[in-house]
């Protein structure tokens, strides 16, 4: 279980220019849920998933994973338990070394980057399983460097490779918007899988309100720092891309956007 | 022009011709590209087939590698040649001079010297301390002999033994200022002074050395040293300040670092009106008081008469201690000496190897 | 010939710095400045132990670890106080240059009859051997590969995966649970360890350390570096340490070349040098795909 408590969080705290991103915001987000979050832009769904994973600080409030206090752990260790996928998908795989180097890496997660071999021999083909799943051909491509994959490959070695360890949470921050709508659908179908698969506890941010509605058992929206729509189970499974659309147009209107 | 040019390439053809030894008929620089001499002769084979009366004759090809640009330095080299010339070893007649500086660079030191024994040079000529050890330490499983210059301290460098005798095929001249000398001049110049101030670079081996041996004689001579160390040329304005306002004078050693900033120095002191002693001529030259100082041109000289004898086969570099100048000579400004209101007396002017009446510009 | 050897035994003694260099710039994508004077440092080390009457090869550890020392200061100037990647090389580098004058007690330490990895009762034979003037190339190069190899292998361990990752994405090295502050801390110090290693031995071919032969050592293993990384970036087959390798030795024959046609003063050694490293960026940028380099 997640729990953000009373989180305050101000840029530029005590000059003219401070703006305030998060005032008292409260989210708890249970063990397996799926949970999907739309929202204008500066609404704070980023910068959410940012103070959730310890890469921006919080001003006050706390964090806690299974009612531990995660408040002031830095953000790698966080991760230790956390898989995140970016927006970018140059952020989650490593350009200038091979598919192989990548996945070998991504299984070492949680154990020591000692001295052993980088690359333990006995998981080539296991590895080359998992990417035989991706139905993208990257499994004849092991030694090739993955700064010369497309963008939906990438995506889907990062998605891959986070998950690849056991972790407690999956951190989607719209991983599908710089893809095109054909391999962003790919990279859904396969997430909606592998969230399936590994029973994770899921937090998708996402500009796409299909998406939003498709996938996932929780449905947040979120304007200007809070949580203006919150619809779990059987009202989120009714839930339609329209009724979205609808309100999302009512905030954007408000904001002037 | 067209007759040097002719003349230098009769040179090189004779050199090749004769030696059959790569070389280019360089003067100070080299000219020409010298990896095969015979390339160059036989583009001029009319005149090297003209000169075969030198062919009897024994011709040299020294390289000359200097550490860095240095008034005394280039003076040593100037001497060095002159020396060589008194033995009749003349530059452009039996002898060709390859000339490499170093800029200070060790690194550049050593491909300068393994430069010059792929060019086979029949002798090394190490300018100052580092480029002495580099050839010593390049030349050490060669026949070819080193003969350095302008090393203070041969035997703290590693390159001779207690008792001057060389540790390898190597020998040479050592630059060790005339302490006891400068120490009793000032004494003379300024009967009633307590303290010398003394600025060295603490990246100078030579300085160190020198200034214990300042700090060693000065009780005797009534003398209390205030030394102040810097690590290079930017700290030279604040430690003169700070230096200038313990002491009665200043004393130079023949510190790179320290001499390339003398105006700066002179300047701040002429304020104060504080003299200034020079360590060599070309300090007194620029507008130091006056020093018992080293004759650097005779230094060379001596240097090249030692080169001679070993070129000649007359000595093996092995067996020749390293040489010192026994004698300091004064030099004087008389311009300074006004400005500052203070008399020379006359026991060392009388004996001044050189006044000068004006201040000179730097020009290093 | 000599000339050859002569750039065959710098070359080769600089490689080491070089593969160091590689470390920083190339792979970890940052700019060390401190190589300047860790590279004296590891002569400094290394006169003062053999000065000492200790044995040579055990000065070459202790300059080896002399270096890792002084990276891992630079890395924790950068990594834990957070200054700039540039201004902690140089911060080291200024601090390093009166260390280095204390280890060795002066500017300048001859050890001429000490007797050090190239001279040696166990290289005499080697010397008067026929093939006696490749003594120093022979030793020289043994040390390289020695060092590459070790290099590669280590670049294939899970450490070594991470440093890679570092220099590469280093958002992957958050992200794999790993704090990116020590993988860079450790590439510096490994790095540092090699320029030292290669001050150690240059300063035991000279038989003497002087603190001016660091000036330009940073320069000199980045053409190096990119000398080599550039010209066989198509040959897929030349591992990117041994092109490193070839780098330095071509640099040395670059800058012998120059001083052998004698057309440029010595004088010019620094401005040719720059001169080749511009022209060797901007026509390796001109056929350049993507990414920084």
């Amino acid at each position: 279980m997640l729990e953000l408590k009373h989180i305050n969080k101000y840029y530029n705290h005590g000059t003219v220019n401070e703006m305030c991103l998060f005032e008292d915001f409260n989210l708890t987000i249970g063990d397996g849920e799926f949970v999907s979050v739309v929202g204008s832009n500066g609404s704070g769904k980023t910068s959410m998933l940012n103070i959730i994973c310890g890469s921006i600080p919080v001003d006050s409030g706390q964090i806690s994973i299974g009612g531990k206090d995660i408040t002031r752990m830095p953000e790698y260790r966080r991760l230790r338990t956390i898989g995140r996928v970016y927006q970018n998908p140059a952020m989650g795989t490593c350009p200038n070394m091979t598919i192989l180097e990548n996945m070998s890496m991504a299984d070492t997660k949680g154990k020591s980057f000692n001295l052993r071999p980088g690359t333990n021999k006995k998981r080539i083909d296991y590895y080359r399983e998992s990417l035989k799943v991706l139905g993208l051909g990257l499994e004849d491509k092991l030694d090739v460097k993955v700064g010369v994959l497309s963008g939906g490959q990438r995506q889907a070695m990062a998605l891959l490779m986070s998950t690849m360890t056991p972790i407690e949470f999956l951190i989607l921050d719209e991983h599908t918007a710089a893809l095109d709508p054909k391999t962003a659908e790919t990279i859904m179908e396969l997430t909606g899988k592998i969230v399936a698969e590994k029973k994770l506890t899921t937090i998708m941010v996402t500009h796409n309100l299909r998406y939003a509605a498709d996938y996932g058992n929780r449905l947040l929206m979120m304007h200007q720092g809070k949580v203006i729509l919150d619809k779990t189970g059987k009202r989120k499974e009714e839930t339609q891309t329209e009724d979205l659309l609808a309100l999302f147009n009512e905030i954007s209107v408000e904001c002037g956007n | 022009m067209k007759k040097t040019i002719i003349a230098a390439f009769m040179i090189t053809a004779m050199a090749a011709a004769a030696a059959g030894c790569g070389g280019s008929g360089g003067s100070s620089q080299k000219t020409a590209p010298a990896e095969n001499g015979s390339g160059t002769a036989s583009q001029n084979s009319g005149e090297a087939s003209e000169a075969p009366a030198s062919s009897g004759e024994d011709s040299y090809t020294i390289g000359i590698g200097q550490y860095a640009v240095h008034g005394s330095l280039d003076n040593c080299r100037e001497g060095f040649l002159q020396g060589l010339a008194e033995e009749g070893i003349e530059e452009g007649k039996n002898l060709t001079v390859l000339y490499e500086n170093a800029n200070g660079d060790g690194s550049t030191g050593t491909q300068i010297i393994s430069n010059f024994l792929s060019q086979d040079v029949d002798m090394v000529c190490a300018i100052a301390t580092p480029m002495a050890q580099t050839a010593y330490g390049a030349t050490k499983r060669t026949d070819v002999p080193v003969i350095y210059t302008a090393v203070t301290d041969p035997v703290i460098a590693q390159l001779a033994t207690e008792d001057k005798m060389p540790v390898g095929n190597i020998t040479g001249t050592s630059d060790k200022l005339p302490v006891e000398e400068q120490l009793q001049m000032i004494r003379q110049i300024l009967p009633d002074a307590k303290t010398i101030g003394i600025m060295y670079s603490t990246g100078e081996v030579n300085s160190q050395s020198t200034l214990e041996e300042y700090k060693e004689a000065a009780p005797e001579y009534g003398f209390e040293i205030v030394e102040s160390g810097v690590s290079g040329a930017a700290d030279i304005p604040l430690a003169a300040d700070n230096l200038l306002s313990q002491v009665d004078c200043l004393n130079n050693l023949t510190d790179n670092t320290v001499v390339s900033s003398l105006p700066i120095i002179l300047d701040k002191s002429e304020d104060k009106g504080i003299p200034v002693f020079g360590s060599e001529i070309e300090q007194v030259r620029i507008g130091c008081l006056a020093s018992m100082g080293l004759d650097y041109i005779e230094l060379g000289k001596q240097t090249g008469h030692m080169a001679a004898q070993v070129l000649k086969g007359e000595k093996e570099a092995s067996e020749m201690p390293y040489e010192i100048i026994e004698e300091a000579s004064f030099y004087g400004n008389s311009a300074v000496a006004e400005s500052l209101g203070i008399t020379l007396p006359e026991e060392l002017t009388g004996s001044a190897a050189q006044m000068f009446d004006s201040i000179g510009e730097s020009n290093s | 010939m000599s000339i050859l050897l002569g750039i065959l035994e710098e070359g080769l003694i600089y490689a080491i710095l070089a593969l160091g260099v590689y470390i920083t710039y190339s792979i970890l994508d940052f700019p060390d400045l401190s190589v300047d004077s860790t590279f004296p440092l590891g002569s400094a080390v290394t006169a003062a132990l053999l000065t000492a009457g200790v044995p040579a090869p055990a000065a070459l550890a202790a300059a080896f670890l002399g270096g890792v020392l002084a990276g891992t200061i630079t890395g924790l100037i950068h990594v834990k106080l957070k200054v700039v990647d540039l201004l902690s090389g140089i911060i080291v580098m200024t601090g390093l240059y009166s260390i280095n004058l204390q280890i060795a007690g002066g500017a300048n330490l001859a050890f001429f009859g000490s007797s050090t990895i190239f001279e040696n009762s166990l290289t005499d034979p080697l010397w008067s051997s026929p093939v006696g003037d490749f003594t120093v190339v022979i030793i020289s190069l043994i040390a390289v590969v020695l060092v590459k190899i070790l290099l590669d292998a280590y670049l294939k361990t899970r450490s070594g995966y991470l440093l890679r990752a570092a220099g590469d994405n280093d958002t992957l090295v958050t992200s794999l649970a790993k704090d990116k502050g020590t993988v860079k801390i450790i590439g510096l110090a490994l790095a540092n360890g090699l320029v030292a290693l290669s001050g150690s031995i240059y300063c035991q071919k000279q038989g003497f350390f002087e603190i001016s032969t660091g000036t330009g050592s940073m320069v000199i293993g980045l053409a190096s570096v990119i000398i080599g990384t550039k010209l066989f970036k198509r040959i897929s087959f030349i591992k990117t340490t041994t092109a490193v390798i070839i780098g330095s030795v071509l640099y040395k024959a670059c800058i012998a070349a120059a001083m052998a046609v004698g057309i440029f003063p010595t004088h010019y050694m620094k401005f040719l040098t720059a001169a080749l490293f511009l022209i060797i960026l901007v026509v390796s940028n001109r056929s350049k795909r993507k990414g920084a380099a």
